[in-house]
């Protein structure tokens, strides 16, 4: 604390020598700026006797004493002190430190000495100096969250300012040589004080949109913005407002196209990134004006702005491939960047482009997948390994998306897989690999990627691979066409590995004898019976376990076909370790829910999709930023898993009220709430659909926010009126009382007519009654004597729809189930509310519920018909498949929709209402 | 990812030396302020401690140190740099912040620098003016807002060191050294006609 003890000692003499105390502010700067933190009472210290330094006049020390002050600001106690000293400067001070007075006053001043400095920020805010007025403006900014109120009324000044022209004062503050010693060389103004004045503005209006959308209208024409900054900034508010209300955007879209041509490339990229943004917004041929500048930024010589770029293009490739085909020659020229990142992108968005193309052009575009894949194997030689993964996922996204093209993709991954390589990089090819024989349709593709795998483990170091094959092997071999051609290759591995892999080939030939039987049995007991005088005792365990297994027929015990929600254990666990009470009864395993095989991969599938469309946007943009991948993939997974977690959690909300008690097992929760008022009114209400099958229950669970805050109200019910007669009320549970930004929950439930009965869809009217009491006092109290006034509140109404009824479920093969379910019936509609075909998909995705499969939920964009193939699985246990076509016959959809349901009566209810 | 509406721009600005420790460190709108109910003015949590920004700043180096490409993707940041001798200069911003902006931020950043200490940026120099380092990057970011990105601008608003009150001696010895740089002067405006 050398620094400490001479600061004190130095600035507290006198006279004050300048140079020596800037050098020592320099010295305390250092400390605090490498993250040296001073206890509040030597800050406070500290802070006093800087404050003695405001005796100097000296410009040069006043500045850095503004720095320090404001960076000691946040931790040192009485900071009030220097306020009028610093009030004192912005008054009457040299204008070289005026706007570092007033940028530290900001962090000085609390909510309530604010008040005293409006007069001075006013002043400093239309000052004709620009430098001070941006440094006034940021100053208001910083003190918007503790004093918005003062801050408001300096509206009419920001305004002012913003259409000002300010110049730098004829003599700028300090000349370094440079420059030499006329000002000639430098600017007049930057115009920054605009950026600021918008900046400050926007928080002040963005409540009012009409004055908004003027505010933005009258900036936009002629050039009143100078600044590069301040157009992105209105670019961005533009943004903002079309985001809430796409109604705007034939009034707004020429600023924005406008802007596409600019002499500044930053304001040229964010006029990129707001209308790809909002490309569902605009037509094609103003598409292709974004997709022009892109390409004319792809070959600016500022490595940012290329990066910037090929990101957008990225971006855009993961759901209209088609629209950037035109780019694909400066996308090749950019696989050899010096920047790898930009390389890496230039190629996951050749492999998108390329898949796009093979659809357009049928056989033809096989030829360019073929280029690019020649390209990429020359390639591969020279590139980092982090760099062949992002390029691996890629190469399995397009395998996924376009199954016909398999054989070249798995041929280019099994090729990769022969050569040198980490584990890491094994891995993700062997992961790549395992995904396509879960999710190909085409039994040939399973049975070259399980024969190439075969060979890979005759020659693999890696232990824990080659177990996980042997693991996949046992699993899919056997229900392949030659189950012995596996058998010798697993053979071969009990010879030759050591013995973690000997055991796991060892249940992996077991699987083989449980489900092939017959003579593949007879002789997988032989080779096992061989393995009982294996010299490590794990391998002859098993081996005699699954002998034992086998010739018992135990076949359940070799062959899992269901697991447990693992989600839902650890909650069910946690929920009963936490109570001692518990253990007086046994853990019950059957209240998990048993996930089987076929549910797991709709759920895998998911995953992998949702993967695919939005986190790998993130997750393959860089190879270099691994670890933030891995956090965007975590967080896309976790969402479906979270679904199942979630009803869970739900079941567990019901059981706490007795009522519900009766009503048995839950049997469906709607995921996502469904508001019944915009989200910004005085009640915020939400509502969740909870189906109880068996006891034949519905019971709605509405979230109620109460956003007013001076009224609580009490005595909350919601009266909800089915229009279907069939929905007979039993009990409302009310909610007592909601103070200010409480959310509380009122329950309904209803009796619901069975699945035999005519109409099971209804519709609720929904209405809130409730007493409003006015809050008096600070702390929220109510007068007790108030009686309030009862009052109702009429919301949304509320649908039940087929889709509440259905879980999707994944299957590679779709014909196969449509084909083989009973219950057919169809209907033709006309899909109100879409004007493309690809709306019409995602309309139809999200009321239906169900799972697209054979990637039927990728539309072309030119082309005119479509057909959407949905699966899913309804709560009477039976599968629904859902053929539908969609024809586009000048901006209406129609849809004709076939509909196969296992349960009877069902298949009408989901053409009924998939409109 | 969400629109950044608001001014706040830039989460840190960093002067790593080349082994990755700290010659200065910045990190906005982490420190602890009175009311945070505001959403346009969230914390940055994850820089909230010495330690995290430290972790993180040991995580960034090895992935920049020697790679001059100018601007890359990490852990949910958008991080641009410039290196030369024994010094790199980090702008760090939210990862949908405007690329082409960033990195105007720190090459201006850097041209200012190089101005302010005589295009000699390294690690001795920035030390020993360290008065001027700091100067320049608060009139270049206020707690993540962005005040000016003219290089020219921002190194005329950084005061030199006041002149120390010294005795202005002339003997022969300091004569002669005028006459030199003189005689230097002269040859360079030679050089330049």
């Amino acid at each position: 604390m050398a620094v400490f003890q001479e600061c004190l000692q130095q600035f507290n003499k006198s006279p004050i020598d300048a140079k020596k105390c800037r050098s020592l502010l320099a010295k305390l700067l250092r400390l605090i700026y490498s993250g040296e933190v001073f206890p509040a009472q030597e800050s406070t210290t500290l802070f006093f006797s800087i404050s003695k330094l405001f005796q100097d006049k000296n410009q040069s020390l006043r500045q850095l004493v503004y720095l320090t002050i404001k960076e000691l600001a946040a931790t040192s106690d009485d900071i009030l002190m220097v306020t009028s000293s610093i009030m004192k400067d912005i008054q009457g001070g040299d204008s070289v430190y005026k706007p570092n007075a007033i940028r530290t006053l900001s962090k000085v001043l609390d909510s309530t000495t604010v008040n005293a400095a409006e007069r001075l920020f006013k002043n400093a805010i239309v000052d004709k100096n620009p430098i001070l007025s941006s440094a006034a403006l940021i100053s208001s900014y910083n003190l918007l969250p503790i004093a918005k109120d003062v801050v408001k009324r300096f509206t009419n000044e920001t305004l002012e300012t913003l259409q000002s022209y300010k110049q730098f004062p004829s003599s700028q503050f300090e000349l370094h040589e440079y420059y030499g010693n006329s000002t000639s060389n430098l600017p007049a103004t930057s115009f920054m004080y605009q950026y600021h004045a918008l900046g400050l503005l926007y928080h002040l209006r963005n409540y009012d949109k009409m004055a908004l959308v003027k505010l933005i209208t009258s900036l936009s024409e002629g050039s009143s913005l100078k600044n590069s900054l301040s157009i992105i900034q209105l670019i961005r508010y533009i943004n903002k407002i079309l985001v809430d209300d796409e109604s705007l955007i034939q009034h707004l879209y020429p600023i924005l196209a406008g802007l596409l041509k600019h002499k500044s490339d930053m304001v040229e990229l964010e006029a990129c990134k707001t209308l790809i943004n909002l490309q569902h917004l605009i037509k094609d041929d103003q598409f292709m004006n974004i997709i022009t500048t892109l390409q004319k930024l792809l070959s600016v010589p500022r490595t940012a702005t290329r990066f910037a770029a090929i990101r957008l293009i990225n971006k855009i490739s993961f759901k209209h491939p088609e629209k950037i085909i035109i780019v694909n020659i400066e996308l090749e020229g950019l696989i050899n960047d010096p920047n790898r990142a930009i390389s890496t992108l230039a190629i996951t968005t050749l492999l998108k482009t390329m898949g796009a193309g093979t659809i357009d052009t049928g056989s033809t575009g096989g030829e360019s997948v073929d280029r690019l894949i020649t390209k990429m194997t020359s390639l591969m030689d020279e590139i980092t390994e982090d760099f062949k993964i992002v390029i691996i996922e890629a190469i399995e996204n397009l395998a996924l998306k376009f199954p016909s093209k398999h054989k070249k993709l798995v041929a280019f991954l099994t090729d990769l897989l022969r050569e040198d390589g980490s584990l890491l990089l094994k891995t993700s090819i062997v992961d790549a690999l395992f995904d396509l024989i879960k999710f190909l349709p085409d039994a040939s593709a399973k049975q070259l990627i399980l024969m190439n795998l075969c060979e890979f483990i005759e020659d693999c170091e890696f232990t824990e691979l080659s177990v996980r094959i042997l693991h996949l092997l046992g699993d899919e071999g056997p229900h392949t066409t030659n189950p012995s051609y596996y058998i010798r290759h697993i053979y071969n591995r009990l010879v030759l590995e050591n013995s973690i892999v000997r055991s796991s080939a060892i249940i992996s030939l077991a699987k083989f004898a449980s489900v092939c039987g017959g003579d593949v049995a007879s002789n997988v007991k032989i080779l096992l019976g061989r393995c009982l005088n294996d010299v490590d005792d794990e391998v002859r365990d098993r081996a005699a376990l699954s002998l034992k297994f086998i010739s018992s027929n135990q076949k359940k015990l070799i062959v899992s076909d269901s697991k447990y929600d693992l989600a839902a254990l650890e909650s069910k666990l946690t929920h009963y370790l936490n109570n001692e009470a518990n253990f007086a009864t046994k853990f019950d395993i059957s209240e998990v829910p048993i996930i089987t095989n076929e549910e797991l991969k709709s759920l895998e599938y998911n995953k992998k999709v949702n993967k695919l469309d939005e986190g790998s946007t993130d997750a393959s943009e860089s190879a270099s930023k691994d670890e933030g991948k891995k956090d965007t993939e975590k967080a896309g997974s976790d969402d479906v898993a979270n679904d199942l977690l979630k009803q869970q959690e739900y079941a567990q909300e019901l059981s706490a009220y007795p009522e519900f008690e009766a009503y048995g097992k839950l049997s469906k929760s709607t995921m996502v709430p469904v508001y019944l008022t915009e989200k910004e009114n005085e009640f915020v209400v939400t509502v969740v659909k909870h189906f109880f099958i068996e006891s034949k229950k519905l019971v709605l669970q509405y979230n109620i926010t109460n956003t007013l805050p001076r009224s609580v109200l009490q005595d909350i019910s919601v009266i909800a009126q089915p229009d279907n007669e069939d929905y007979v009320e039993d009990f409302i549970i009310p909610l007592s009382e909601l103070k200010p930004d409480q959310t509380g929950t009122v329950y309904v439930s209803f009796s619901t007519p069975s699945i035999e009965d005519e109409e099971l869809l209804a519709a609720f009217g929904n209405t809130v009654a409730y007493t409003n009491k006015d809050i008096i006092d600070e702390e929220g109290n109510v007068d007790e004597r108030d009686e309030g006034y009862t009052d109702e509140y009429q919301v949304d109404d509320l649908e039940i729809v087929s889709g509440d009824f259905v879980t999707p479920l994944y299957n590679s093969n779709f014909t196969a189930i449509y084909d083989a379910l009973p219950s057919y019936q169809s209907s033709v509609a006309h899909i109100s509310g879409a004007d493309t075909l690809e709306n019409a998909v995602t309309k139809l995705k999200s009321t239906l519920n169900l799972l697209p499969l054979d990637g039927s939920d990728y539309v072309p964009s030119d082309s005119t018909s479509h057909i959407l193939k949905l699966l899913g699985k309804d709560v009477w246990g039976g599968k629904v498949a859902v053929m539908i076509r969609l024809a586009n016959s000048s901006g209406k959809i129609v849809a004709k929709i076939e509909a196969k349901a296992e349960t009877e009566n069902f298949s009408a209810i989901i053409t009924s209402g998939a409109y | 990812m969400s629109l950044n509406t608001s001014l706040y721009t830039i989460s840190a600005v960093l002067i790593l030396d080349n082994e990755g420790s700290r010659l200065y460190a910045n990190y906005y709108q982490n420190k602890p302020q009175a009311h945070q109910k505001d959403t346009t003015h969230v914390i940055n949590s994850e820089f909230q401690t010495t330690a995290q920004q430290l972790k993180f700043e040991k995580s960034v180096f090895p992935k920049i140190n020697k790679v001059h490409q100018d601007i890359v993707l990490y852990d949910n940041h958008l991080i641009t740099y410039k290196q030369t001798n024994d010094v790199i200069l980090i702008v760090v911003s939210k990862i949908n912040e405007n690329e082409s902006l960033i990195y105007s931020v720190v090459a201006n950043l850097f041209e200012s620098l190089n101005i302010l200490l005589s295009n000699t940026v390294d690690k001795s120099t920035i030390l020993s003016k360290y008065d001027l380092v700091t100067l320049a990057v608060d009139e270049t970011v206020d707690d993540g807002v962005l005040i000016e990105i003219d290089p020219a601008i921002i190194v005329s608003r950084v005061t030199k060191a006041p002149e120390a009150n010294v005795k202005i001696e002339v003997n022969s010895n300091t004569l002669f050294n005028a006459f030199k740089i003189a005689q230097r002067i002269g040859d360079k405006l030679q050089q330049g006609l």
